[in-house]
């Protein structure tokens, strides 16, 4: 098994850099996602990892080894392709094969690992096909086979399961986690999707245009985002943003919107730690879930508001409100009755709350 | 998937193309088939039978055109008289000689231009194609100069290189455009399975097979056909099929009969391989395994 860290490693495409400055460290056995939208150079990461492309500036270290030198085939890992990649000449069975072919591994320990991930990956009646004769899907199986039948010290996994559809992504989810627990293979593993990330990974490190924004834990990222970019990207539906600045009265530090004022209370002032001042003009975040809503003003609801649709999530009701011309997302319960137009009233559970300077999008509190 | 035939919908106009269309293709069939059955069956006749033809115009005597008896005699004077066996070798080392140096060292040119980029890629290209643009006997007195000098005329190598020079640039040309369409992502699967950088080349050879199957019968016909570079650079010791039927026409006498038999010797392995091969030609491999 191997620890991986990637030391302040640039990517260029002739002039224009795709990954800028990366530092991450993944340690043995552990389960990495990298997270960020498309184009921002997660799979430009993977494949310097793998030694398909060449690393610009910077180094990468297996188990304190740099790598950089090194051609892939030394590398010892196992990587699934963003475009699958398969050998449209081989049989599934033998796509999956190859890699032990190579390593000249016995025939039956071959036939035993192909079976073996072919069952996990449902694949069992389909193992003589071509690859021009699956689904998309389906080759997106065969390539996570290709690379779970070997037992590398590092598993390279680029958007694996991103064409699957919904039921056997949430299954494939669960079964990779599974495997790889057991396995205790160092996985990296790069997704768009959020919730890919939050489920399974130990430690998620998100990108952005080729600059790594924060790592962490799930809960990390999700609790304590580092900035503002951060906490819009996680979560669904997206954290709420409004404009507010902070103000001094009667000597307390107020957050102020042009619908609301709220005292700071201490907690929140100890985290500040003066990095704040007084007129501070900054975005205050709140999820969706941490905004409650209610059909007549009490003391836990002072914010007015007006309904201006409604959106029922299965278990969950989504209402978006409108307070002083900006709009609020409100995650509820299916029970909350509304119409268009309607008058509502908002809390805040301000221990929930994330202060982001205006400018920077850097996280105050 | 759409199929590839191709939709026809019925109409007086299609119906009257139809029909000259065939009659056309028939013209045309006997036209490039009746010398291949005039050589075969007369290469069977004597002198004598081989110039018995009906009057012009006379079609009811096309009869007499079969009327003879078989003799396998010119064949086996070719063997015993005028080492055709020799001969038939040579046509063969030579074309497979050349079509395998050139395929080897071609393919490996192509990949290498088509897999990476370096300065002035163009420019290698075209100087290689370009090189196929002069006609063949303009270049044909400075090559036997050289030959000359380097002690390869007549020589079985000096001819595998002088077709080699013309059949490397075809191949170049040819298989860069198969590798072209060959994602080279395969090759980093491979690569990451544990291949080398060769090993993944060769882990992909089976994609350009139908390219490189394709070029290799071109290659063998073209040294298997050729007059000029045989008589010139191959006279003496490296003698082919055609060079030495061209001889079976002295000052004194044209021996037609074995000139039809060598014909025959010569033409038959070529009809086959095509025969043979031909499936692999027109089909070639599908893609599909890489998302695009
Ligand atoms: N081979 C390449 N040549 C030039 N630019 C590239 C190449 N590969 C990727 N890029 C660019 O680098 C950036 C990062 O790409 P990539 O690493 O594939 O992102 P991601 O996998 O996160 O979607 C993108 O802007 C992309 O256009
Ligand atoms: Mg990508």
């Amino acid at each position: 098994m191997a620890s991986i860290s990637i030391k302040s490693v640039w990517k260029y495409y002739g002039d224009t850099p795709a990954v800028k400055d990366l530092n991450l460290e993944c340690l043995d056995g552990e389960f990495v996602c990298i997270l960020g939208p498309s184009g921002c150079g997660k799979s430009s990461t993977m494949r310097m990892l793998a030694g398909l492309e060449h690393i610009t500036a910077g180094d990468i270290l297996f188990n304190d080894k740099r790598i950089n030198d090194l051609p892939p085939k030394d590398r010892n890992l196992a990587m699934v392709f963003e475009n699958y990649a398969l050998y449209p000449h081989k049989s599934v069975y033998d796509n999956m094969a190859n890699a032990l072919k190579i390593q000249k591994v016995d025939k039956a320990t071959i036939d035993k690992k192909v079976k073996w991930a072919a069952e996990l990956l449902e694949l069992s009646p389909l193992l003589d096909r071509k690859p021009l004769e699956l689904s998309g899907g389906q080759k997106q199986r065969c390539a996570i086979g290709r690379a779970i039948v070997r037992e590398p010290e590092l598993f390279l996994f680029d958007e694996p399961i991103a064409h699957l559809d919904a039921k056997l992504r949430a299954h494939m989810r669960s079964e990779l986690k599974i495997m790889q627990r057991r396995l205790k293979t160092t996985m990296i593993y790069v997704t768009h999707d959020q919730l890919e990330a939050l489920s399974m990974a130990d430690r998620i490190a998100v990108m952005r245009d080729g600059v790594l924004q924060q790592v962490g834990t799930p809960s990390e990222i999700y609790n304590q985002p580092a900035n503002q970019w951060v906490a819009g990207f996680i979560g669904e539906p997206a954290m709420n943003f409004l404009d507010c600045s902070l103000t001094e009265s009667n000597g307390h530090l107020h957050l102020s919107h042009n619908a609301f004022s709220f005292a700071l209370n201490a907690e929140h002032i100890a985290k500040l730690n003066g990095s704040a001042k007084e007129h501070s003009q900054v975005h205050m975040g709140i999820r969706p879930e941490h905004v409650t809503i209610s059909a007549r003003a009490t003391p836990e609801h002072p914010i007015k508001g007006e309904v201006l649709v409604t959106e029922l999530l299965g278990g969950d009701l989504l209402v978006e409100a409108n307070v002083n011309d900006t709009r609020v997302t409100i995650k509820t319960d299916p029970d909350y009755i509304a119409d268009m137009g309607d008058t509502c009233y908002l809390g805040m559970d301000t221990s929930r709350w994330h202060l982001f300077e205006r400018e920077s999008g850097v996280s105050l509190i | 998937m759409a199929t590839l035939e191709a939709v026809q919908y019925k109409s007086r106009t299609r119906t009257l193309v139809t029909v000259f269309t065939t009659i056309f293709l028939i013209v045309y069939l006997i036209w490039t088939l009746a010398p291949f059955l005039i050589m075969f069956v007369s290469s069977f006749k004597d002198l004598l039978e081989a110039f018995t033809l009906p009057e012009i115009g006379d079609f009811a005597g096309m009869g007499v055109f079969f009327e003879f008896t078989p003799t396998t005699k010119h064949y086996t004077e070719l063997f015993t008289e005028r080492n055709f066996s020799v001969y038939f070798i040579n046509s063969v080392i030579v074309s497979t000689g050349s079509a395998l140096v050139s395929v080897v060292l071609g393919a490996m040119a192509a990949y290498a231009l088509s897999r990476i980029d370096f300065k002035g890629k163009d420019h290698v290209f075209f100087w290689i194609i370009s090189t196929r643009m002069a006609p063949v006997v303009a270049v044909m007195v400075p090559l036997y100069a050289i030959f000359r000098n380097l002690d390869l005329v007549g020589t079985i190598p000096g001819l595998i290189l002088a077709y080699t020079t013309f059949n490397l640039p075809f191949a170049i040309w040819i298989l860069k455009g198969f590798f072209d369409n060959v994602p080279y992502a395969i090759e980093e699967a491979a690569m990451v399975d544990g291949r080398t950088r060769f090993g993944a080349f060769m882990e992909i050879l089976p994609l350009a097979a139908p390219g490189i199957g394709a070029f290799i019968v071109l290659c063998i016909l073209f040294s298997w056909n050729d007059f000029l570079f045989a008589s010139i650079i191959g006279s003496g010791g490296a003698k082919t099929l055609p060079v030495a039927t061209r001889e079976l026409v002295t000052p004194t006498s044209i021996q037609w009969g074995k000139i039809m038999a060598a014909g025959v010797i010569t033409s038959l392995p070529m009809t086959l391989l095509g025969l043979l091969i031909r499936k692999y030609l027109v089909t070639g491999l599908t893609m599909g395994a890489v998302k695009e």
